[in-house]
């Protein structure tokens, strides 16, 4: 990004200068905030706070049918009688685990060797980020042909390389089907992580790596002590934006399993979405949203804080 | 542009493994466009890198014509079109007043308005439908736009928050004494200068509003206001057999964001560091 060039006029030494205006600041900036703040309240905020009062009522969604409170009732429903639940918990928290490392430590990986002076880098950059602008539903259906277990792209090459032994039904085994999601999940999110990486490797100071060479540190030496430290800025924001991801995962599952077969690929966003408009249980399904809110809050609010405070200084 | 002369054994393997790797990444895109040119029998019977027996163009027409390719192109045209500059302005705005004007309680406005970019969709697609439902703007192609705007004001108000801090005070000032007020200053001063970023986040809200599913799979449920993901999600569950066709349907489908991204290169780059590393 440019920035703007100063302009050469000083500074007034006397005083601080003060926006010349009448009444209160807020009434200025007002008509800037309003359409967003509108828009933002109606559209977004109005319906979190429902979701969360939605969760303590019976209702299958109909307007004409009346809405019940029922307490704590939706939540005792989904700790202890639902089981579907508790695989769609366990699959989100390892779908952020596994996330925070595979596509994360290849990213760094790729980067890395993307930072050399190469024949056709940018062709090669490319090649990794072009995935993460496709719409998921789109890459969902991209592998679902791939994993055909007939003619598909994983099954035919393990054939032609003589390993029949390991077809699989990809996405049709109740073991092995997150792990199948997850992979075209890997395949569409790595580049843009390694993009990250690629600008962080752009502050990393050179004389420094220089310095370090000539005293005769290793590769690994000067990655450890001078590339890792300059990439800690860098790191933070690709865990948090992962994570971010990780729990929005949504089309790509919808658009690959349905949560299936047998709900052994159930996360909660797709949990709390099926509870609410195919099972018609508006109250369970909004509890199931505000857990995954909670689980949301509680990973990225501190990293928000903080960035803002470091925005402060 | 090689610069060193000498060769440089490690710095070819790398470049062999990285070959290697960039091919396997995008073996699904050939395997694909291959797949999307074969009659069903000939991928039945010949191997998957085989060349098609007969190359079949007219899957991409029959394709078009089954998954009513151009009422849905139109349909999420349309709501990109609109979507993305309004949206743009409104997140500009306020970025523009929370970074340069002042009043109380900015930050935690800014906390506010940021946390929204962190909520999955499905936190609040329930009480969302009944709203739109209660508005009577369901399954409108002018009603998902709400929403739409809605979720896209976080990120873009974060970033654009980010660029305008960076900005001079000084130019505040000067417009300040040359007797501009908030309005002429935010037109005249500030986006101007915002012009790149504004560009960077025009190019990426329109592909993020293309590629959009959560929330268009609950609000637009009528055949005729589809979008294009929504379209592609019924191809595959209503013809998955037909693979040469849906083949050619996930082309066409993906092919405008191709476009976009082919063209405007640097602006995804930029776009991925929005928000993300503080200058």
């Amino acid at each position: 990004m440019s920035t703007a060039p100063t302009t050469s006029r000083p500074t007034h030494p006397s005083h601080r200068p003060r926006t010349p205006r009448r009444g209160l600041p807020i009434l200025g900036a007002l008509p800037f905030l309003a359409p967003a703040l509108a828009l933002y309240g109606i559209f977004l905020l109005f319906p979190i706070v429902s979701a969360i009062y939605l969760s303590f009522v019976r209702w299958n969604g109909f307007p004409t049918v009346p809405q019940i409170w029922a307490g704590l009732a939706n939540y005792q429903d989904i700790f202890t009688n639902d089981t579907v639940f508790h695989t769609a918990l366990r699959n989100s928290v390892l779908w952020v685990v596994l996330s925070l490392v595979v596509p994360t430590v290849l990213a760094l990986l790729l980067a890395l060797a993307l930072n050399h002076r190469l024949l056709g880098r940018n062709l090669l950059r490319s090649a990794f980020y072009i995935p993460a602008v496709l719409a998921s539903i789109a890459v969902a259906t991209m592998w679902t042909w791939i994993y055909n277990p007939n003619s598909g792209l994983v099954n035919s090459t393990l054939t032609s390389l003589g390993l029949s032994s390991w077809i699989q039904d990809w996405l049709g085994d109740p073991q092995i089907a997150l792990y199948s999601v997850f992979v075209a999940f890997v395949w569409q999110t790595t580049g843009f992580s390694m993009v990250l990486f690629l600008a962080g490797l752009q502050t990393v100071p050179a004389d420094l790596v220089e310095a370090a060479k000539l005293d005769g540190a290793s590769a690994w030496q000067t990655f450890r002590n001078v590339t890792l430290p300059a990439l800690r800025p860098t790191f933070t924001v690709v865990l948090v934006l992962t994570v971010i991801s990780s729990l929005k995962v949504f089309d790509l599952i919808v658009g690959m399993t349905n949560g299936g077969p047998a709900q052994s690929s159930q996360v909660l966003a797709l949990w709390s979405y099926s509870q609410s408009f195919i099972n018609h249980n508006f109250g369970g399904g909004n509890a199931l949203a505000v857990v995954l809110l909670v689980i949301t809050l509680a990973l990225v609010l501190p990293y928000l804080m903080w960035t803002l405070k470091e925005d402060e200084r | 542009m090689n610069a060193v002369r000498r060769a440089n054994y490690p710095l070819i393997g790398l470049w062999i493994a990285l070959v290697v790797c960039a091919l396997i990444w995008l073996a699904p895109f050939a395997f694909m466009v291959l797949t999307s040119l074969k009659s069903t029998a000939d991928i039945g019977r010949s191997s998957i890198w085989a060349l098609p027996e007969v190359w079949r163009w007219d899957n991409y027409t029959a394709a078009a014509e089954r998954g009513e390719l151009w009422t849905v192109a139109g349909n999420s045209a349309y709501i990109a079109l609109i979507k993305v500059p309004l949206g743009l302005m409104i997140s500009a705005a306020a970025a523009f007043a929370i970074a340069r004007l002042r009043f109380k309680r900015q930050r935690i406005l800014l906390i506010v308005i940021t946390l929204g970019a962190m909520v999955p969709v499905q936190v609040a697609i329930a009480p969302m439908f009944t709203t739109l439902s209660s508005m009577g703007l369901l399954n409108s192609t002018n009603g998902i736009i709400l929403p739409y705007l809605a979720f896209g004001i976080p990120s873009q108000v974060f970033f654009l928050y980010g660029f305008f801090r960076s900005l001079p005070r000084e130019l505040d000032e000067a417009a300040r004494i040359d007797g501009s007020g908030n309005w002429r200053l935010f037109v005249r001063v500030i986006l101007p200068l915002a012009k790149p970023a504004l560009a960077a986040l025009f190019i990426l809200d329109f592909v993020a509003t293309w590629n959009e599913y959560g929330m268009a799979l609950v609000l637009l449920q009528d055949q005729d206001v589809r979008t294009v993901p929504l379209a592609l999600q019924a191809f595959q569950s209503q013809f998955a057999s037909n693979y040469g066709q849906l083949n050619a349907f996930i082309i066409m489908s993906i092919l405008p964001v191709l476009i976009v991204y082919l063209m405007f290169q640097r602006f995804f780059t930029q776009g991925a560091l929005a928000g993300a590393i503080k200058g």
